[in-house]
């Protein structure tokens, strides 16, 4: 199923909600024909990227924090879809006002695709999480254990797991942020200890952020349900070192724009000189077959 | 491969990227292999259009921990300057210092800088060599460095929780070392690396300029600088291959800047610094 630019227009325009519009393009797998700069060229990579986030990073303003430029910045780049979670769940508590906030701001670019945040350390979160799925009809949502404060074995985590999973939601892990070495001396967060999900995997997982190495990336590379990014993959070869580690069919593009400069991570991937096989899946297709489900 | 090109994935096109100059002030091949990570290198020296890059010899002083290396520099010299004859049109070169021995550092900078290529001196934050920038043994090896004009890169990061080796430097500590050689002008490697501490560190300090790389890609970096430093004290460092074309020169193709001064970072400053304009 494709939609014309009428269709678009009239969604745009209230007689179609455009958010079902995604959804149901979503559904059906033709997220990338949404955007304006897909139909004008079809030859182009129709870049998905999982990882963006809206709102005011804590600690620093940053030149792409307002979502007008960042979704500007995006288009400017070949960026036809984006998976946007939002800063605001990593520290605030009122989770449903997060998430309401990141839908509303979300609604007014058809690039963006709101990622809820859940944090299972909080009373009520399993509302929160209902909110994400009947309220808002998203499609995944974006966990934040190391600022949250729980380990990937806790019990609550893996109902959530189980309960994304039920619900047909993807689940994004941000296994890191901000380089442990450049926080705020006073509020200062390890990355993520990934190990426990060799035993706990259940349903869509992808891991954000993540900088491969060690062992460990062989156990999880080994998980069928595992998914990763790019975005702090780095050494000039790191992108197609990793896809040797890691089926191509698991890795997907991200910036975490706006946190990062969105150019860094398209750049190391051209500088990996993949072939277009391998690029189509990274840029596009992994992430089409991931929001799908 | 594919026959998308660099505009198709954030770089300028090859055009622009070829009129910045862009000179790389921080080329960091292994010593170990010097070869694989120039073969390594080579396809984002390519896209990037990185006109020259300079990179740090260990020259026998005692630098690195690997004392078969140290060895083969001090009986075969040769060694040492092979990559600048090697890679003539490329590479440009300076020399890792020991700020634990001054007088072999002397006598290095006499024969690698007075009578040799070497352009300039790079001072470790850690391994053997280093030693925080305060230290008094950096007194007679910056006085000769001035007296010979040469560069000098300090490595420094602020790393949250604290130094992480007995040689780190600071950004603080190199603008307390600056404040001494007012004449002379050193790079901040890293810019301190949490740049926001790094930057404010040196702002006052007018004959420190600040290197881009060596951390992630985080945005607002170079419009601070900008704001704090000028155009005229950033300098463009690739740190390829162990960090990416993307990273870094993302960091300064990505940012709001002008024409000018993203001139300036990618080249101008690092060669009016070689005193190559």
């Amino acid at each position: 199923m494709k939609f014309c630019h009428e269709e678009i227009g009239q969604a745009t325009r209230g007689m179609m909600k455009r958010r079902t519009l995604i959804q149901s393009a979503i559904a059906t797998g033709t997220v990338a024909t949404l955007s304006p700069s897909a139909w004008a060229n079809e030859t182009e990579l129709n870049i998905i990227d999982t990882n963006v986030s809206l709102s005011r990073w804590p600690f620093r303003r940053l030149p792409l924090d307002d979502t007008q430029q960042l979704a500007a910045k995006l288009r400017k780049l070949g960026i036809t879809t984006a998976l946007a979670g939002s800063f605001e769940g990593i520290l605030q508590r009122d989770i449903s006002s997060v998430n309401d906030r990141l839908v509303s701001e979300c609604a007014g670019f058809s690039e963006l695709i709101p990622v809820g945040s859940i944090n299972p350390n909080l009373h009520g979160w399993e509302d929160d999480l209902k909110q994400c799925i009947g309220d808002h009809a998203m499609r995944g949502i974006r966990l934040h254990p190391n600022y949250h404060g729980y380990e990937l074995n806790n019990p609550r985590f893996l109902k959530l797991l189980n309960l994304a999973a039920d619900a047909k939601l993807f689940v994004q892990i941000a296994a890191v942020f901000e380089d442990v070495r450049t926080q705020p001396d006073q509020l200062r967060v390890a990355d993520v200890d990934l190990t426990p999900l060799i035993e706990n995997h259940v349903g869509r997982i992808q891991i954000l952020n993540w900088r491969p190495r060690g062992e460990l990336v062989e156990k999880l590379a080994s998980i069928p349900n595992i998914h990763f990014d790019v975005s702090r993959v780095d050494q000039t070869n790191g992108v197609a070192a990793m896809l040797k580690t890691i089926p191509e069919s698991r890795v997907m593009f991200g910036t975490h724009a706006p946190f990062l400069i969105p150019e860094a991570s398209l750049i190391r991937v051209h500088e990996s000189d993949l072939p277009d096989s391998s690029l189509s899946l990274l840029m596009n297709k992994n992430a089409k077959t991931f929001l799908t489900g | 491969m594919s026959d998308h090109d660099g505009t198709s994935f954030g770089l300028p096109s090859a055009e622009q990227l070829k009129s910045d100059l862009i000179w790389d002030s921080y080329f960091l091949p292994s010593y170990r292999d010097f070869e694989g990570d120039m073969k390594r290198s080579q396809r984002a020296i390519e896209i990037g259009n990185i006109e020259k890059l300079c990179y740090f010899a260990h020259v026998g002083i005692g630098t690195t921990t690997d004392a078969a290396f140290e060895k083969s520099r001090r009986e075969t010299p040769d060694l040492i300057s092979a990559p600048l004859k090697r890679w003539p049109e490329k590479l440009l070169g300076m020399i890792h210092l020991n700020a634990n021995d001054v007088s072999a550092s002397l006598d290095a900078l006499n024969h690698w800088i007075r009578d040799g290529q070497m352009l300039g001196v790079y001072f470790a934050g850690g391994g053997p060599g280093s030693l925080p920038c305060t230290h008094k043994n950096f007194n007679p090896l910056i006085e000769r460095i001035a007296e010979l004009k040469a560069v000098i890169m300090q490595h420094t990061w602020h790393v949250t929780g604290g130094k992480t080796s007995p040689g780190h430097s600071l950004p603080s500590e190199l603008a307390e070392l600056a404040a001494r050689f007012p004449e002379q002008q050193f790079i901040c490697a890293h810019a301190g690396g949490e740049w926001e501490k790094g930057i404010c560190a040196v702002r006052d300090s007018p004959n420190i300029l600040v290197e881009t790389s060596g951390f992630d890609a985080t945005a607002g970096f170079i419009e601070m600088a900008m704001r704090e430093l000028g155009p005229e004290r950033i300098v463009f460092g690739s740190h390829l291959p162990s960090r990416s074309l993307g990273t870094e020169l993302g960091k300064i193709v990505g940012a709001n800047i002008p024409d000018e001064a993203r001139k300036l970072i990618l080249g101008g400053n690092f060669r009016r610094l070689l005193r190559r304009e």
